[in-house]
């Protein structure tokens, strides 16, 4: 099921791991441990094709994960240090939204099972803000395995769980290796049932130090130490070394026809159907909080006013001055609304649900952008009668809504691609304005042009010049950002 | 690297050579203007400096998209070490055409078309800087740069085109009719191009070394933290 051959991974000048070799057979469980910072997270984010290796061949289910993609996305379930879950929707709506990214056929009664066997039925209607860590772990158990996975990675998976809990997942992990289901799983307790007559892969520096059964549960913790401690030394013998690594059978690496698993019975995810089931996501999220939409509009007002009593625009003043006003407000209160739309995808690590499932990158660039932009309009819809009646202008003219349509799709596509390079930046707060405005003026400029043009009587035809800029600057900048979100989005 | 260092020598030589060959003939070559006069003689400067500021990020989008083509951290330092020298010109851009501007115009700065274009896309190489000194991980850093110089150098253009239909009081000194100058203003044109090219060319491979010498440094610290842990 995995085979890794001299994989690398640096950060930097840091070397995370440093040539491993590792084969897992079909249906087989293996505890990964180590201490904290030998690779062992780095080690899964690569497997679950989330980080990419510096050097070194990773193939899943005889399938390479640097080009197999959503292939290879769809034969794994990963849990991670963070739930991936969206806070602001409910366990229900969170599954569902996965089931739709992995297309999964019987969604519904999966969801149903599931939610019953982690004990989660009664509060499937609940937001994920209001469970507990453990309630959430276990919904992110939930979300790992949904799709039946071939291979199940798990990132220290008894954290935050109570002994019940605790015990029901190690019954779940059972049930999935009874099914055939390979299972990779970090550990530092290396007492517990889950890790006893496994084979323990110890990590140590970003190199196997030990790879063999794991069968005494009272000598592996002293031999685990040693092992550590020894690694430590300052020049280990490669001969001591090698000797721990015993001849376990499955290290032979051989290349395997990919495996004829569950998930095979699973459609084709259709990219529409993913779009949009990303934009309805982050519409059911905006509807349970409101909280971007508010913002937005408010920040919109209060533009307005204070433009208005800082150049006391009135009578025919404030007519002339009321295309730079109108999207000046716009171009602010999208900034605000970009940036927290990103922020919600980052905060429990939704964006790497995302890059989990086997969605095509430009369907997560569509779907977020569209998101994006239902979210502008939206505001809109209220912002432009709100100034028709500020400043005794007639916005609602073909030419002008037509221009109004072009300069949020290109504001709502750029903003989607620079809101998710600023949120991985330490100025967060700050960064989106300063990235996104510059590159924004010779749309804003072509987009304030034609509005006064056409708010003088002017036709589309003979703004000439400015439409073709906004025509072209949507081509030009879509294709940027389409071309580009990849490798913002990846680690 | 002691040839390096040699090319380096011999160049940082030849460069400010040509640079005061340049700086001769812009005011003992170069004929007296008649309508401006000696202020005119800025606009050698101010030229040349832009034209090498764009080619600065010319480079930054070429090194750029070999970054995201290729995954090498060549690519990320030839990128950002042209940006931020390509910065330094186009703010030497800008403050020379404001020198000019005042006698010229009666005011150091207009939003006329041109000035503000000109300011936009300072305004963008800075972003680009301040953003690779804040992107948290050192791997999404270059990408991120990348990822940004590419898109500010793909507005650069459009940024064009927005000002064509706008009315503008900028001198056209080159145009689809040729340069209307004289034939002495054209080559101390061509020379003051010439040894900012070359002026460029030594900043960027200073540049490029210094973060050559940040990564070894980077790599020296944590060897050293790993052998005490």
């Amino acid at each position: 099921m995995i085979d890794i051959h001299n994989l690398t991974k640096s950060f930097g000048p840091r070397r995370a791991l440093a040539g491993v070799d590792l084969h897992v057979a079909p249906g087989e469980c293996v505890v990964l441990c180590g201490p904290n910072g030998a690779g062992k997270t780095t080690l899964l984010r690569i497997l679950a094709t989330l980080a990419r290796p510096t050097s070194g061949e990773v193939r899943i289910a005889g399938l390479d994960s640097a080009k197999a993609g959503a292939d290879v996305r769809q034969q794994i379930g990963f849990l991670s240090h963070r739930t991936l879950l969206y806070d602001d929707l409910t366990a229900e709506q969170n599954l569902a939204f996965y089931a739709r990214m992995y297309a999964i056929p019987d969604a519904e009664v999966r969801v149903d099972a599931l939610l019953e066997r982690v004990g989660l039925s009664a509060r499937r209607h609940d937001l994920v803000r209001t469970y507990s860590r453990g309630m959430q772990q276990r919904l992110a158990v939930v979300r790992a395995v949904l799709h039946r996975p071939a291979l199940v990675l798990l990132d220290e998976p008894y954290t935050g769980l109570d002994p019940l809990a605790a015990d029901a997942l190690t019954a779940l992990l059972t049930d999935l290796t009874g099914e055939g289901c390979t299972l990779l799983l970090t550990s530092h307790n290396l007492q517990s049932d889950v890790t006893i007559n496994r084979r323990a892969v110890v990590l140590n520096r970003g190199r196997i130090v030990y790879d063999a059964p794991h069968t005494d549960a009272a000598t592996f913790p002293a031999l685990y130490r040693e092992l550590v401690k020894d690694a430590r030394g300052k020049k280990q013998e490669s001969a001591n070394h090698e000797s721990r690594i015993m001849n376990h059978e499955s290290r032979v690496t051989h290349h395997e026809p990919p495996l004829q698993h569950p998930t095979s019975k699973i459609q084709n995810p259709n990219f529409f159907r993913q779009v949009w089931a990303i934009v309805a996501k982050d519409i059911a999220a905006e509807l349970h909080t409101r909280e971007i939409f508010s913002a937005m509009f408010v920040f919109a007002v209060l533009a307005l006013l204070i433009f208005s009593f800082a150049l006391d625009l009135r009578g025919s003043l404030a007519q002339a001055a009321a295309p730079g006003v109108l999207w000046a407000t716009i171009a602010f209160a999208g900034t605000l609304g970009l940036s927290r739309s990103m922020a919600r995808e980052q905060q429990t690590g939704g964006i790497e649900g995302l890059l989990l499932a086997p969605v095509d990158r430009a369907a997560l660039f569509f779907g977020k952008a569209l998101g994006n932009l239902a979210l502008m309009l939206a505001v809109e819809l209220v912002l432009v009668p709100l100034a028709m009646v500020m400043f005794d202008v007639a916005f609602l003219r073909s030419g002008v809504l037509l221009t109004l349509l072009l300069g949020t799709v290109a504001y709502a596509a750029v903003g989607t691609l620079l809101a998710a390079i600023a949120v991985n930046t330490r100025a967060r707060e700050v960064m989106l304005p300063i990235l996104l405005l510059p590159l924004l003026t010779p749309l804003l400029i072509a987009a304030v042009k034609a509005t006064g043009a056409l708010l003088e009587g002017a036709t589309w035809a003979e703004i000439g010049g400015w439409g073709q800029i906004l025509v072209v600057y949507n081509l030009v900048i879509i294709a940027v950002a389409l071309l580009t979100f990849g490798y913002v989005i990846e680690e | 690297m002691r040839k390096k260092s040699l090319v380096d020598s011999m160049l940082i030589v030849l460069s400010v050579t040509v640079f005061f060959v340049a700086l001769g003939m812009v005011f003992f070559y170069a004929p007296r203007e008649a309508t401006m006069g000696e202020v005119q003689r800025i606009f050698y400067f101010h030229v040349a400096s832009a034209w090498v500021g764009f080619f600065g990020f010319f480079v930054t989008f070429v090194g750029g998209i070999g970054y995201l083509a290729t995954n090498n951290r060549r690519w990320g330092i030839l990128a950002f070490s042209s940006a931020e020298v390509g910065l330094v010109y186009i703010s030497m851009t800008l403050v020379t055409g404001m020198l000019w501007a005042k006698p010229a115009w009666g005011t150091y700065w207009t939003w006329e078309p041109r000035l503000t274009i000109s300011a936009v896309q300072w305004l963008l190489y800075v972003a680009y800087v301040m953003l690779r000194g804040s992107v948290l991980s050192p791997e999404r850093e270059a990408r991120f740069a990348a990822v940004y110089g590419i898109a500010a150098f793909v507005t650069v253009p459009l940024s064009w085109f927005a000002i064509r239909w706008w009315r503008t009081i900028h001198p056209q000194v080159v145009s689809s009719e040729g340069m209307a100058l004289a034939p002495k203003m054209i080559h101390t044109l061509l020379v003051s191009i010439a040894t900012f090219t070359l002026v460029y060319v030594v900043l960027l491979r200073q540049r490029i070394a210094l973060e050559h010498a940040r990564d070894r440094l980077a790599a020296l610290r944590l060897r050293d933290e790993t052998s005490t842990l």
